[in-house]
């Protein structure tokens, strides 16, 4: 499983790629050697040639823009997701848009992921689909409550209403959009439901008042008292990424190496 | 009996597509002259549209060009063309061929937290 991650992370183009090409080489062994002796039908059959193929394509994308792509990797599920700086939202859809070999003209999904321990909390996502290849890419970008980001209106029509919904949702300005305004929640709703800071519960609730004939909000009251739980699952969640080791301390060339005993 | 009709919707049966072609390829080629040498953008796409050229150049034939393309009819080719020049003009202002304007912040990227 974290074989099957190829991670293309930059810094020195031609070394990140030469990298990246032996990891992908390497895959292949791995994957010539996991066909040939996986047999169990519950085990997904791995894609190799549409794994290379999104890997060359993220890279392709890498080497055009370096002044925009961060990262570019190639999910397990064979995804092709391109990390970009927040700045590149524009040049890098209407690149995806508009290159021949590209041609991703449709928006499919535009969303936010919310995860607050970050010092950029949100994720903005956007899934593209070219026809014209039968291929699907992910690009992903990253803001805080304060930035704006860039709309994607320019580049796509279908983003107006995502937008919206992200504005609605997470509370993410966007940037010379045409009409940004609330889309999902209530007339004078306060908050931004989303965020995992936002109580299930809600701030108010609304009950129709009889004497004065009209719908009044409130706020919420709730029978008991708030218990904090401590449920951490007793599993391991996700063996597929767990850390590395440290390596031990390199020793310096003048160091005696430590006396075994 | 010339055609008809694309069968895609908004796509206009082109009478002269090797004129359009030839001019549109040469603007791009143009355009792209803005750009550094060594920019991946420029050598990719150069390549890319100086072998669809050479293929409009030698086949005078719709159909066999639009086999040689084998990229959608030749009004979707001219469409694609004409996505390209709009963008390798933008490209020259927004010149993406420089190094990375900014780090992400450390652990940004890593999944699961």
């Amino acid at each position: 499983m974290a074989a099957s991650l190829v991670r293309l992370v930059r810094g020195g183009l031609g070394r990140s790629l030469n990298i990246s090409r032996s990891s992908c080489l390497l895959q292949q062994q791995i994957r010539a050697q996991s066909s040939t002796t996986e047999s169990r039908p519950t085990v997904r059959p791995k894609d190799g040639v549409a794994h290379n193929q999104l890997a060359a394509f993220g890279e392709y994308v890498a080497e055009m823009m370096p002044k925009y792509v961060q990262q570019v990797q190639v999910t397990c599920y064979n995804e092709l997701e391109v990390m970009i700086h927040p700045d590149g939202v524009i040049p890098v859809l209407t690149f995806m848009r508009d290159h021949t070999n590209a041609q991703f003209r449709n928006m499919i999904d535009l969303t936010a992921v919310d995860i607050p321990t970050r010092q950029n909390r949100f994720e903005i996502v956007y899934n593209l689909l070219s026809l014209r290849f039968n291929s699907r890419i992910r690009v992903k970008t990253y803001t805080d409550e304060l930035t704006p980001v860039d709309s994607a209106v320019p580049v796509h029509m279908a983003a107006n209403w995502y937008e919206r919904e992200v504005w609605d949702m997470y509370g993410v300005f966007f940037a010379n959009h045409p009409d940004l305004r609330r889309i999902l929640t209530d007339y004078g709703f306060e908050g931004h439901p989303f965020r995992k800071d936002f109580p299930l519960s809600g701030y108010v609730e609304v009950r129709y008042d009889d004497e004065l004939k009209r719908v009044v909000a409130e706020p919420v009251e709730l029978s008991q008292e708030f218990r904090k739980f401590d449920l951490n699952t007793p599993w391991e969640v996700f063996p597929a990424y767990r850390e590395p080791k440290e390596a031990p301390p390199k020793l310096e060339a003048g160091d005696a190496p430590p006396e075994k005993k | 009996m010339s055609l008809q009709t694309t069968g895609l919707v908004g796509l206009a049966v082109s009478h002269n597509p090797h004129e359009r072609l030839r001019i549109l390829y040469s603007k791009i080629l143009t355009s792209l002259q803005t750009m550094p040498q060594d920019a991946a953008y420029r050598k990719y796409t150069e390549q890319l549209v100086n072998e669809r050229f050479n293929h409009v150049k030698s086949e005078p034939d719709v159909d066999k060009l639009e086999k040689k393309i084998n990229c959608g009819q030749i009004e979707e080719v001219i469409f694609q063309a004409e996505c390209e020049l709009a963008l390798s003009r933008k490209m020259s202002d927004w010149k993406p061929w420089e190094p990375l304007i900014e780090e992400p912040p450390p652990n940004q990227w890593k999944w699961p937290i």
